[in-house]
């Protein structure tokens, strides 16, 4: 029961961290599909930090520069051309998923990609609580990053909620006109929430290179970005709420994991399904949500 | 037609698809995005340590060399052209399908299931029962997607997005179970009956599809300009308000543009299937999906124009193997150039409000 529950949290480390970063892309207006790319960057900027030094935390800076570089690519297309947020979250996802891939090569010279054993980060046992039974190990003797994950929801709850930026972020997603009227830049406002989803989200990707894989393949993230986005909505865009449809996702997944250990004769084909299915029938029972951000996917007015 | 006027929350929803092109200077606009995605890769080529002419100057000739080579750029072309042309039929009625990739899975799916039932049929019977069994399912799976879309409010990139991955695992249970050939090793089925091969053209190293996706697009683009249904999916892109006042059943042109796209992206599958493959094998639509969008932006949606989008990434594709062959220069600069070629034209034809 410990290692499933542990396993749902591992799982569900790098989509709870790229959806904090979607929430902010979705909360300022920007639909966030290019997660999927942001995180694949992030991953890739982390394993070349961590593999150039042999130091995983030069990776962990360099991951947020990673996923910030797509989502500055988002925000040019998407806020500074007006174009259709969706298919600019989709375009970046082949980019980073193309850029990603042709690097590694290059790196390596001779058309194989750049072979990596990466350094990873370690669990910080947290003096006292990690000796509680039970909870102990499972949650206070963790990976820098899964902290950070916890650490993140907090923060993202305060700042939306607590703080005056955080109030123009979500006005700016429900109705921007009102920013500008009051004297605020919606057109600011929403590229640095998207560059910042970016960075965030390239955090997640982090996690995937820095904390569980140790090395970086082509495509890693395989569908963890469209599933954080899937997690967010679930969430109705509050932080706690994607964190907690994340744990969902992840403990589908180690379910699953557990089903084939045991070697249960159900078909993996259709248990891999599982998470999938989870969020499509979570999705479809919430129906047409009126929790979405008014503003969101509309260009702003150009205002010269 | 039914729901005349639409609801105020739903009027708010509708606003949010702006999937539009300024449509002075489309052509240009679309040329000039084309040639910066071009001078990106040549600087990408250059970081390498590569003459980005001599790469390009592979490609070509890779891609058009031989006669066999300009075949398998064809080939290649088929079915981006088929599923990019569904695509854009949708985009320009403002649905966001991004489950050519799934739907393609499942039409080879539905093709090889057909074709191994008709085992010992005539080829002329056998061949397009089989390519309509494939196109019934990409349909059937498109339509998956309308139903929860429309049914229960959910984005269609969000419900596409997900069914593509479903899809994909859906026939890796098939090719496990029913449709999988015993003790393969792979996940694959029996090699299809000789009856149901799609034959290379006379003297051509090329299969009949790309015969088959150039008739599909120029059918499209009849009913996209020649018809009622296709003027409704125009007035309902261009304005969503404008399509529910006019009386356009908005649920039904959703339908009637995904039960097509998925129909062609099904027939796609097939054609891959009883053409290039013989046989299903896991796995064979992967990274498809975002190609059809990326030919369906290049070809601004018109699917026409979707023809020489289709056949430029096709040619791409099949020189990039000569280049990283000759040159050293790695076969993921095509992805590189697709992804870019879409930010820029994205960029370059976004309307302006």
């Amino acid at each position: 029961m410990i290692e499933f529950l542990a396993a749902a949290i591992r799982i569900a480390t790098p989509l709870a961290l790229a959806a904090l970063g979607g929430i902010l892309s979705e909360r300022a207006g920007v639909f966030a599909v290019g997660l999927e790319g942001m995180m694949l960057a992030g991953a890739f900027a982390a394993a070349i930090g961590a593999w150039a030094t042999s130091e995983p935390i030069a990776g962990l800076l360099l991951a947020p520069l990673g996923g910030g570089v797509i989502g500055l690519a988002v925000a040019i297309v998407a806020v500074r051309f007006r174009a259709d947020n969706m298919v600019t979250g989709l375009a970046v996802n082949v980019l980073a998923l193309g850029l990603t891939s042709y690097l590694m090569r290059i790196l390596a010279s001779g058309g194989r990609p750049v072979s990596m054993r990466l350094p990873l980060l370690t669990a910080l046992p947290i003096p006292a609580l990690s000796d509680l039974p039970v909870i102990g190990p499972l949650l206070f003797a963790q990976p820098p990053l899964t902290y950070l994950t916890a650490l993140g929801c907090l923060l993202m709850t305060l700042f939306l909620n607590r703080t005056q930026a955080g109030l123009t972020l979500r006005a700016t997603g429900e109705n921007p006109e009102a920013v500008f009227a009051s004297g605020g830049h919606p057109a600011r406002v929403r590229m640095l929430a998207v560059i910042a989803c970016g960075a965030v989200a390239g955090l997640g990707g982090a996690v995937l290179t820095l904390q569980q894989v140790g090395t970086f393949t082509d495509g890693m993230t395989g569908g963890r970005g469209y599933m954080a986005l899937a997690a967010l909505i679930v969430g109705r865009w509050t932080p706690w709420g994607a964190a907690a449809a994340c744990l969902v996702f992840g403990a589908a997944e180690a379910f699953e994991l557990r089903l084939q250990s045991f070697g249960v004769p159900v078909s993996s084909y259709v248990v891999q399904m599982a998470p999938y299915l989870i969020a499509l029938t979570v999705l479809a029972g919430l129906g047409q949500s009126s929790k979405l951000p008014a503003a969101i996917g509309q260009p702003l007015p150009s205002t010269r | 037609m039914s729901d005349a006027a639409p609801a105020a929350d739903q009027t708010a929803r509708l606003q949010t698809r702006r999937l539009r092109l300024r449509r002075d200077g489309l052509g240009s606009r679309i040329g000039v995005a084309l040639l910066l995605s071009l001078l990106c890769a040549a600087a990408l080529i250059a970081l390498a340590g590569h003459n980005p002419l001599e790469a390009f100057l592979a490609i070509v000739q890779g891609a058009v060399g031989s006669q066999h080579q300009i075949g398998a750029s064809l080939n290649r072309t088929t079915p981006y052209l088929l599923s990019g042309a569904g695509v854009a039929l949708c985009f320009r009625a403002g649905i966001i399908n991004i489950g050519a990739e799934g739907q393609i899975a499942v039409g080879g799916a539905g093709a090889a299931a057909a074709a191994l039932a008709l085992a010992g049929a005539p080829s002329l019977v056998a061949i397009p029962l089989a390519l309509v069994g494939g196109a019934l399912a990409g349909s059937l799976w498109a339509g998956l997607a309308a139903a929860i879309h429309l049914g229960r409010g959910v984005h269609e990139v969000l419900v596409t997005l997900l069914l593509n991955f479903i899809a994909l695992l859906l026939v890796q249970q098939l090719l496990a179970g029913p449709l999988g050939q015993p003790g393969a090793g792979f996940l694959q089925s029996s090699l299809m009956p000789r009856s149901a091969w799609l034959s290379h053209l006379a003297g051509f190293d090329v299969h009949a599809g790309i015969l088959i996706a150039v008739v599909a697009a120029a059918a499209l683009s009849f009913v996209l300009w020649w018809t009622r249904f296709g003027f409704a999916l125009r007035v309902s892109g261009s304005s969503r308000l404008a399509a529910a006042y006019a009386g356009f059943s908005l649920a039904r042109l959703t339908w009637g543009a995904m039960l097509t796209a998925g129909a062609l992206a099904g027939l796609a599958g097939g054609i891959e299937v009883l053409g290039m493959h013989r046989r299903l094998i896991e796995g064979f639509s992967l990274g498809f999906g975002f190609k059809a969008v990326t030919v369906a932006l290049l070809g601004a949606m018109e699917p026409l124009a979707v023809v020489p989008a289709a056949l430029f990434v096709g040619l791409l594709e099949s020189g990039s193997l000569a280049m990283q062959r000759q040159i050293g220069v790695p076969t993921a600069l095509i992805t590189v150039i697709e992804g870019l070629t879409m930010l820029f034209v994205l960029a370059a034809t976004a309307a302006r409000r």
